[in-house]
């Protein structure tokens, strides 16, 4: 009982945080930047963290396995990861966009898990034979940290998409608009103001130069946070075939998680490769970017909302209610 | 000459912008001599290679001519019809000899590669959206011709293309194979010549030249000694000669993709292995029975050759569960025990799911179960075996029941007790009027009276489900696998190069990277900083 108060204590500490953190950084864009308030936001997501990390830990204690067993924990340990990928750059003292991107997810993911659609799954349940191995931590850790991080790039990607079309082509604008609202809606907030505040401090015909650069550097960025996902992604898919060549007799059954997990990373691999030929740079690769972002929600969320295959662990309780 | 002129300008220039090699290559022509002597050169590079190509294919001259064609291949048309004029003044026998660098060219085409990709993920996705192995009549009734799904998908083209089985499928796998070969033609002519153009390392001996680089700095008042310390503790080769210094980092991350792609090739021939030269096979075995392995084993491929293990009996010693306190199965065990020819036990273990048994290349896995029979006394006659037999499996749960008959078994209207179970753990009985009597457990012994009958269930005999199979592409699979994840995180490292000359007081310095072009100022900047300054002037080589 106490561990489960704990944990509900711990999860609005999280929640709440983050909603502080994200008013923090649109008061920073709308009104000016004030350097002591962003310390503070940056500050709020180390917290957010360590709360996030805590109600992991509560549940390792109390449920005795490693807690990524089903849609919920997966969940709180998707929100941790974008938590740790905030955190990252903000140690080694690189200046960039995370904040506009992990934070909103972060509180996406966890608002997600912590709603009413799920409260079922919040009991932590037992863990089924197949699941009881060591690979479980590797593997499914590994899995999740990808999609974070492939998130992360690709929400750039897109980013970089919306900032490059959006006077260029009115469709595009659309396209785009229409794709990311309902996700990603403070990012794009964000970069305009980003851009506005760039139009005003600076004269009118540097404009292009510094939407030139933002692009180059959202560019760059998000290459980078993708082949870092990528990395993560191949560890999870091989550590995956090594624990089903220990579990269910081979080590890839064509079963539809292990598919799309595989599309996943072939999407990423084309990125990867758009990036070696000059002319396929910028917008190009950020198309297939964004393309990935909807494959890594099929993987993610689709294949276990048809509960079909052998990954049914993390299915939904919605279809049986 | 004048139009062939332009086009080779204009490769240049791209190749300068774009990629790293021929720049050491340039570099010095570009110092010495003027721009139209420049230009000659390009030319007179790239007819020597084309007649040496034509006298014999020499394998110095190899990769630059490959280059060449590599990067024609992209940007100006001018270019790309150049090589079809040339081929119509060969005789035959020369053009047979440039087929394949014809068709290397072509595979090594990175938009061949990334379409390869694309439609691999793309029948990939269509193979979990369409049912695989189904009846034709499933897809007759599905994807009819009159209301094809997605306007274009009707049964013909299903059946046809083999879509029903998707991952077999020739289409499918003809795809890999176009794949394999793409990747091993781009590892070949693009890949390699780049690792060797970067492993050639060159001082720059101009500042402007220098200035020309991605990032660029000039620090007053300082020397290109302490510069080569710094960036020596930041983890650079350095290499200094005269006032020049040169330094590179992380060049394994220019080798490593060629890694990735020998990693995929080598699990690509692993699963080729695996595909074609097993043997699988799965067997219920109730508790106390046995079998030979090779009797229940199938070949999957034409390479399945039988190892000698295969006359090995297994032999099932005990079936068990574990449960948790609410009763749910939390894992299975089948203490197996291993017979050569001779009777002789070689191997035994007990195996559970996630905890296989290998012996002599076969693998035993745990992976179903069932109940095979209850072992009953009715008024102490018996004991009794009543096979039990599977009633409704909805899901996960499964439910096997049995039945007693009591009285004449011989007549039409048989009534009789009934024994349902859903694991070994405890059975409910029923009886002759269907009601419900009393949930027992095997282990406890109790006797239950069940219409004034003393029925005892003495035991519940589980039978274990075996997957078997050998598997020779597993340890290539496997070494592939080691090899991805170690170059695949290789291939992170940004390959940086930093060049630097002294000039008079002031080290001009400027560099490139590959991979970390955000990081890689910022990082500059920082170390930049920690260069000492020289207050008092001092003596320079330059002077």
């Amino acid at each position: 009982m106490i561990f489960s108060t704990l944990e509900h204590i711990l999860t609005h500490i999280s929640f709440s945080i983050i909603s502080v953190v994200i008013t923090i950084q649109l008061m920073n864009l709308l009104v000016h930047e004030l350097v002591q308030l962003g310390d503070a936001s940056e500050k709020g997501m180390i917290a957010t963290f360590f709360s996030i990390t805590g109600l992991l830990v509560t549940r390792w204690i109390y449920s005795g396995h490693f807690p990524l067993s089903d849609l919920y924990e997966s969940l709180i340990f998707l929100s941790w990861s974008f938590s740790i990928i905030h955190m990252v750059p903000y140690f080694r003292n690189h200046r960039n966009h995370f904040s506009a991107i992990t934070a909103p997810s972060a509180i996406f993911t966890q608002g997600f898990a912590t709603s009413g659609l799920l409260t079922e799954m919040h009991q932590s349940i037992i863990l089924v034979p197949a699941l009881q191995s060591q690979w479980l931590m590797m593997h499914v850790s590994m899995m999740l940290l990808s999609y974070a991080a492939l998130l992360c790039g690709s929400l750039l990607s897109v980013a970089l998409l919306v900032i490059t079309f959006r006077k260029n082509s009115d469709i595009f604008d659309k396209r785009n608009n229409f794709l990311i609202r309902s996700f990603f809606f403070g990012e794009i907030e964000y970069l305009n103001e980003k851009r506005s505040v760039l139009q005003n401090t600076s004269f009118d015909s540097f404009t292009n130069y510094h939407k030139y650069q933002l692009t180059q550097r959202l560019d760059f960025w998000s290459y980078r946070v993708i082949s870092l996902g990528f990395i993560f992604l191949t560890i999870g898919i091989l550590s995956g075939a090594v624990w089903a060549n220990e579990a269910w007799g081979s080590y890839w059954n064509w079963d539809p998680k292990e598919i799309w997990a595989f599309i996943t990373w072939a999407i990423f691999a084309i990125y990867l490769h758009t990036r070696t030929n000059h002319s396929l740079q910028g917008a190009n690769s950020a198309i297939v970017a964004s393309i990935g972002f909807l494959i890594i929600w099929i993987c993610y969320f689709g294949v276990n909302l048809l509960g079909i295959g052998l990954h049914s662990y993390g299915s939904f309780t919605l279809i049986s209610n | 000459m004048h139009p062939l002129k332009t086009t080779k300008t204009h490769n240049a220039t791209t190749f300068i912008t774009s990629s790293s090699p021929l720049l050491h290559l340039l570099q010095p022509s570009r110092r010495s001599l003027n721009v139209h002597l420049h230009f000659t050169i390009k030319c007179k590079i790239k007819t020597t290679s084309k007649d040496t190509k034509n006298a014999r294919n020499d394998k110095k001259t190899k990769p630059m001519s490959r280059k060449i064609v590599l990067f024609e291949a992209a940007p100006s048309p001018a270019s790309s019809n150049d090589p079809p004029a040339k081929n119509a003044g060969l005789p035959i026998w020369m053009s047979v000899k440039r087929a394949p660098k014809k068709v290397l060219s072509v595979l090594s085409n990175l938009g061949l590669a990334i379409g390869e990709m694309f439609t691999i993920a793309a029948l990939m996705g269509l193979g979990t959206i369409i049912e695989q192995g189904e009846a034709p009549d499933f897809y007759f009734n599905k994807f009819s011709e009159d209301n094809p799904v997605w306007g274009f998908l009707s049964w013909k083209l299903v059946l046809g293309l083999g879509f029903d089985h998707m991952f077999t499928s020739p289409v499918f796998l003809g795809m890999l194979v176009l794949l394999a070969a793409s990747l091993m033609a781009c590892t070949y002519t693009t890949q390699i010549p780049l690792v060797k153009v970067a492993k050639r390392w060159s001082f720059m001996h101009s500042a402007e030249s220098i200035r020309k680089q991605e990032f660029t700095d000039s620090l007053p008042r300082a020397s290109v000694r302490d510069l080569g310390v710094i960036l020596m503790g930041a983890g650079y080769e350095v290499f200094l000669k005269g006032p020049s210094l040169y330094a590179f980092r992380g060049l394994a991350g220019r080798f490593a993709p060629i890694g990735v792609h020998l990693a995929m090739l080598l699990i690509m021939a692993g699963g080729t292995l695996s595909a074609a030269g097993s043997f699988r096979g799965s067997v219920t075995v109730p508790q106390g029975l046995n079998f030979v392995v090779g009797d229940v084993m199938n070949p999957t491929g034409f390479l399945s050759f039988p190892p000698k293990d295969f006359n090995t009996e297994v032999h099932v010693n005990r079936f068990y569960m574990d449960y948790y306190d609410s009763g749910e199965v939390s894992q299975f065990h089948t203490d197996v025990s291993l017979f050569n020819l001779d009777g002789k036990e070689v191997f035994r273990k007990t195996i559970s799911v996630n905890d296989p048994l290998r012996y002599g290349g076969i693998t035993i896995y745990q992976t179903d179960w069932s109940i095979s029979a209850l072992q009953v006394t009715k008024d102490d006659e018996g004991p009794f075996n009543l096979a039990m037999a599977p009633l409704k499996l909805n899901g996960d749960k499964k439910l096997y029941g049995t039945f007693l008959p009591v009285g004449d078994g011989d007549s039409p209207n048989v009534k009789g007790i009934s024994m349902l179970a859903r694991d070994l753990q405890s059975i409910v009985l029923y009886d002759q009027e269907g009601k419900f009597v009393g949930v027992r457990r095997p282990s406890s012994r109790l006797p239950i009276d069940v219409d004034g009958m003393k029925i005892i269930i003495e035991d519940a005999i589980g039978s274990s489900g075996l997957d078997l199979k050998t598997d020779p592409g597993v340890p290539v699979v496997y070494a592939g696998f080691g090899f991805l994840m170690l170059t695949t995180c290789i291939s992170y490292l940004s390959h940086t190069q930093i060049w630097a000359i002294q000039d008079g007081t002031t080290v001009v310095l400027g560099g490139k990277t590959n991979r970390a072009k955000v990081e890689f100022p910022e990082e500059m900047n920082r170390l930049l900083d920690s260069v000492p300054e020289l207050v008092e002037m001092e003596p320079t080589n330059t002077h």
